[in-house]
């Protein structure tokens, strides 16, 4: 006869979003250099930043320039609209976080030099098309965080 | 520096596996060793593993020596994981070229290995996502699927390509691939079934897109001049090229077009001292429809613009312009992101001995090219193979 014990041990049901599987950044500036990208996006402003030696509007922001490695960077605000240059729908296989929000538009947004990737919302895949006139618009999580998405214009 | 070759090539069998990541590995390994004459794990010195995302998929990091623990390769010289996404197995071939190459190691194996399934599809694909630079493009979740769905708005709106011309990548490797036994998808398709199956981003549908795979595959390296103690159809490196520009979407060279393709086809060209017109098999990086397409108009063999009338007209088949994926490419056999480019390089192996179905056997053939790239088509690279050494 086996003298092996058996036992059933504990462990948790369920484990929440892991911290570092959040796609969302930390924002603060205790977290980031670039803190105030996001203090701008709060107050309805996006911005990035433009190396005052070489002129180069960089995207996403940075504290140094990669064309001239200077570190006097300015924040230049990027307005409020942009033209859509490509967009898809994703209908299947979205990450942890985002699949309750199947299906969704996401895009490219050309705004002056810059193509930035964004959520493109208010819409649907079949509503949109290359061209359109998109708005920015501000989402807040509900830990205060912030982030930039794209919308249509509706008045098209 | 030295000649290199490849004299021996093993692979598990590609797929939805019932096995675990070191299983895969152990598979590939043992293969590998069965492929060769006169040479045992112990004879290795070197090893490099590719692996795109083991912390992920397989909960482990530290990765090298514990494959070198499972296949019985004592390292001595090199040793080290590289990670390069989903030219992370390329990446091990091309470090161990250059081991051997400059003499730091006289026996190298290029080993890489993926397990993509996992219980959780939506962890999966969070996995995948932060390939593309997190914080700012994989936040808005832009994966594989979404950045190759834009790609192809592009290419489609800037150059008239069409859904059904996409589809035909996809009827062409899967026709490879049914003939193909290590492959993960052994079934034909059609261009109706192609356009009818699932959306998945438009203009994206599930047979545009490669499956999630299971795989292990590995390759020996060794000094030209010592090949034929070890096998009588060895392969030889003959050139390569790699070149990335950009990260971030904002940053890329631009979306319809694959500048840095075009850069590493001129850099591959030029060390192997050939032309494209010389490449007889081409084992192109197809994890999508569109990007076959592009890898048409990227390598030269058409102009940009013009690779969906180059597969209308058949030329990418065995027979036409160039033999583009006779394995069934990534499309048929699956993309395990570590292994794929070495499965990829031990295919054209097995095209140089004769050693595949006669109905994917590109007969003469002297040059083939193995290509992967990775991100958001950012970076690309290019190995360029002979049957003869050159
Ligand atoms: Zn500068």
């Amino acid at each position: 006869m086996s003298m092996v014990k058996f036992e059933k041990i504990k462990r948790p049901e369920k484990i929440g979003l892991p911290f570092m599987l959040d796609f969302y950044p930390l924002q603060d500036e205790k977290n980031t250099r670039i803190s105030q990208f996001f203090k701008s996006l709060k107050e309805g402003h996006l911005t990035t930043t433009k190396c005052k030696e070489c002129g180069k509007v960089l995207w996403p922001p940075r504290i140094m320039c990669p064309e001239c490695l200077s570190e006097s960077l300015e924040w230049v605000d990027l307005g409020v609209e942009g033209e859509l240059y490509a967009f898809t729908e994703i209908r299947l296989g979205a990450p942890l976080g985002f699949v309750e929000d199947v299906p969704f538009c996401v895009g490219i947004v050309k705004i002056g030099s810059l193509l930035i990737s964004a959520r493109i919302d208010d819409a649907k895949y079949e509503d949109l098309k290359i061209g359109d006139k998109v708005n920015l618009k501000i989402v807040e999580l509900p830990d205060s965080r912030v982030f930039y998405r794209f919308s249509k214009d509706k008045e098209q | 520096m030295k000649q290199v070759a490849i004299v021996a090539g093993g692979e598990a069998k590609a797929g939805r596996r019932a096995a675990s990541w070191r299983d895969l590995v152990q598979e590939a390994g043992k293969a590998l060793f069965e492929d060769v004459d006169n040479l045992s794990p112990k004879d290795v010195d070197s090893i490099f593993v590719g692996a795109a995302q083991p912390e992920r998929f397989a909960f482990l990091s530290y990765v090298a020596p514990l494959v070198a623990e499972y296949i019985g390769v004592t390292p001595r010289k090199v040793i080290a994981r590289t990670e390069l996404a989903c030219v992370s197995g390329q990446a091990a071939i091309r470090y161990a070229w250059n081991c051997v190459a400059t003499g730091m190691s006289d026996i190298a194996v290029a080993i890489g290995v993926e397990k993509m399934y996992q219980p959780d599809m939506a962890e999966a694909q969070t996995t995948m996502t932060c390939v593309l630079d997190r914080e700012w493009d994989g936040i808005n979740c832009f994966s594989a699927p979404p950045i190759f769905a834009v790609t192809a708005q592009r290419h489609m709106y800037e150059f008239g390509t069409t859904e059904e011309q996409m589809a035909l990548v996809s009827v062409k490797n899967h026709h490879y691939s049914s003939l193909n036994p290590i492959a993960h998808l052994r079934k034909e398709v059609t261009v109706e079934a192609v356009l009818k199956s699932p959306v998945v981003a438009p203009p994206l549908k599930l047979f545009d897109c490669c499956p999630m795979t299971d795989g292990s595959a590995g390759v020996i390296l060794v000094r030209a001049e010592d090949a034929k103690k070890y096998t009588d159809t060895p392969m030889y490196l003959i050139g390569s090229g790699q070149y990335a520009i950009g990260n971030v979407i904002n940053n890329l060279a631009s979306l319809a077009e694959w500048v840095p393709l075009k850069l590493a086809a001129k850099e591959a060209w030029r060390t192997a001292k050939i032309t494209k017109d010389d490449v007889d098999i081409a084992e192109v990086h197809d994890c999508f429809t569109i990007s076959e397409i592009m890898e048409y108009e990227g390598l030269g063999f058409c102009e940009t613009g013009k690779g969906g009338q180059f597969i209308e007209d058949g030329e990418p088949y065995i027979g036409g312009k160039v033999a583009v994926n006779p394995s069934g490419g990534i499309m048929g056999c699956g993309h395990p992101l570590g292994a794929t480019s070495i499965y990829h390089t031990f295919e054209i192996l097995k095209q140089f001995r004769g050693d595949v179905d006669k109905g994917r056997y590109v007969e003469g053939a002297e040059i083939g090219i193995q290509h992967s790239l990775s991100g958001a088509a950012n970076l690309h690279s290019i190995l360029v193979c002979s049957r003869e050494l050159r």
